[in-house]
């Protein structure tokens, strides 16, 4: 799989780094020999479809399973040191996974305790301009104050990696979009690196510097996104003979939407397609849903 | 340590119900109801105020051990429903993967819950229990008031009795605590593989030993087994010589004597031992706990 990656310059050590990394849930394999690494300063999406392996990849990451292979998280082994990892990794896992008993203040004056990267002041300062008032308990918080509270605990966590699992499932679109900015601009470093996994790919694309496309536990895709739009084409075709002419350069994906064919190219120089319609490069969307439908991204390095 | 001691407070807040909340309005429901029943006729202030003049020490005494006795066994109810649902709190809560999140290990956390259950849990009901006795020696002293015979030299003594009979609350509760610590880590050890299911298999649990023991290796009946006697030393705490002695006399209660009678009676071996189990039951919970991911 390391063919698929673009790797960063060998000087710059991975913040993660995956070999061969197995999961088996009973008989049945869910991650098959996964090899990656992340380095830092990235914005990754690890992007598949429901059970395509994602959350159990980014729970190899956290330790919260153990796997067969090799993976290394900060240069730990994150099984075996989770709790040592976790003074600089920061994860949401889940919207509603806040302790619902507790109050915002007592949120927080626990956490200025247990977790030696937190500041308690920055919290406070993220939660500024919000409905979130210190005495309100969890439990009474909407969905997405939650996921607004939640959001503001990991970012006033000074950590390398966070990591954001489906963090923002369930919220409208108004909340969706203020968690992303606020995440933006109020967080990311070069020092830090991101990787989230959500299915609503569009709205972080505009975010992302890599991506990773996950299907059946195999990686298809690992790429820069100035790669992908180098890489993959998109081209909107009416007439029939051009239709033909285009297929002669084999799409990956082809589909008619509105009486238009639209068809992605990998690899295909778009002087070549130019004539034969419109070019544009496909959003992540399309491109997830044309590889998805097929064997392989990158026939000639799967295995 | 910080990060312990915030854990051990958390399970304070997130059980404050059973352990400050429910006592207190316990305390206050008591009190009102004992006001109310002066404030009514019910209760007559003068009568009440001069039965204490008959043994104005000993109802004092009695009166106090007596609430004491009622707290332990409010204590020793609500912290086995604590071990059985507190150690399986975080993944009924949906709350596992934040508390996973934090730069803490398995083992530590389920220590914090063992820990809050043997400290500021006891602790916060004694506080209550104290406060109780405060209240309970208030009404009695006033009905004296009122009777006439409350002096400042009863006063002094009703305080000396307090002082005594805390003081044997206090160390009834520290022995029964570090009697039952194996018995509380076994129960929060089960919560944590099977959540509050621990409430009913820990009830079965001796019976099933017991019978296994008479079915493998024979005996008069399930309950005349070796397993079934050890079981029942180990539920009940020692009964020291000086509290039935303390009963049938007339000397006043003395708490120093009560505390040093029992801590002789102890069989700290035994303690040793299930300090040892309880460290041992937790690891493994917490290391269930680490290799399960159930969320």
């Amino acid at each position: 799989m390391s063919d698929l990656s673009v790797s960063a310059p060998a000087a710059i050590e991975p913040i993660v780094s995956a070999r061969g990394l197995r999961k088996k849930f009973g008989r049945k394999e869910i991650l098959h020999g996964l090899d990656f690494d992340i380095p830092p300063g990235r914005i990754y999406g690890l992007i598949g479809h429901n059970g395509a392996g994602k959350t159990t990849t980014l729970n190899a990451m956290l330790g919260l399973t153990s796997c067969e292979g090799t993976i290394r998280v900060l240069g730990e082994d994150p099984f075996a040191r989770r709790a040592k990892l976790m003074e600089n990794v920061a994860f949401i896992s889940d919207v509603a996974s806040l302790p619902r008993f507790l109050r915002v203040r007592e949120l927080f004056a626990l956490l200025s305790n247990i977790h030696p990267n937190f500041s308690i002041d920055k919290a406070r300062s993220f939660l500024e301009g919000t409905d979130i008032k210190p005495e309100m308990k969890v439990k009474h918080l909407s969905k997405g104050m939650i996921a607004q509270l939640h959001l503001a605990v990991v970012m006033a966590i000074d950590a390398k990696l966070l990591v954001l699992d489906e963090p923002t499932l369930g919220l409208d679109i108004t909340y969706r979009k203020r968690f992303y900015r606020r995440l933006l601009e109020d967080y990311m470093t070069e020092e830090r690196t991101l990787l989230i996994t959500t299915h609503q790919v569009d709205e972080i694309e505009f975010m992302l510097s890599d991506i990773m496309f996950i299907r059946d536990g195999e990686l298809i895709l690992h790429m820069q996104m100035e790669t992908v739009n180098d890489k993959f084409t998109q081209l909107v075709v009416n007439d029939d003979a051009a239709q033909a002419a285009a297929r002669a350069y084999h799409p990956v994906y082809e589909e008619t939407r509105f009486g238009q064919t639209v068809m992605i190219f990998d690899g295909v120089d778009r002087n070549l397609l130019e004539p034969f319609g419109k070019l544009s490069t496909p959003t992540l969307s399309d491109l997830f849903v044309a590889l998805m439908q097929r064997p392989t991204a990158n026939p000639e390095t799967a295995r | 340590m910080k990060a312990f001691t915030a854990l051990v407070h958390r399970e304070l807040i997130e059980h404050r119900g059973a352990f400050l909340i429910g006592p207190l309005i316990l305390v206050a429901v008591l009190f009102g109801a004992t006001i109310l029943a002066f404030t009514v006729g019910r209760v007559d202030a003068r009568f009440s105020g001069a039965l204490f003049t008959v043994a104005p020490l000993r109802v004092f005494e009695v009166g106090f051990l007596g609430f004491g006795l009622g707290w332990s066994l409010y204590l020793i109810s609500v912290l086995f429903f604590y071990c059985a649902d507190g150690f399986a709190a975080d993944k009924r809560n949906n709350s596992m993967l934040f508390w996973k999140s934090m730069p803490v290990t398995d083992f530590k956390m389920l220590l914090s819950k063992l820990a809050a259950a043997l400290t500021i849990l006891p602790g916060t009901v004694y506080g209550v229990a104290l406060l109780s006795g405060v209240l309970l020696f208030g009404v009695a002293y006033v009905t004296m008031l009122i009777n006439g015979t409350g002096t400042i030299a009863t006063l002094a003594s009703i305080v000396g009795i307090y002082g005594q009979v805390a003081l044997a609350i206090l160390v009834v509760l520290a022995c029964g605590l570090l009697w039952y610590l194996p018995a509380m880590a076994l129960v929060g050890a089960m919560a944590t593989a099977v959540g509050r299911w621990a409430i009913p298999i820990s009830l079965l649990l001796p019976a099933l030993l017991s019978t296994l023991e008479w079915v493998t290796l024979g005996g008069l009946h399930p309950f005349a087994t070796h397993t079934w006697r050890f079981i029942e030393y180990r539920s009940a705490l020692p009964d020291p010589p000086y509290a039935e002695d303390w009963l049938t006399s007339d000397q006043p209660f003395s708490g120093v004597t009560f505390a040093a009678d029992l801590v002789a009676d102890m069989d700290w071996l035994q303690v040793g031992i299930g300090a040892v189990f309880a460290l041992a039951v937790i690891y493994l919970a917490s290391e269930y706990r680490r290799r399960v991911n159930d969320n």
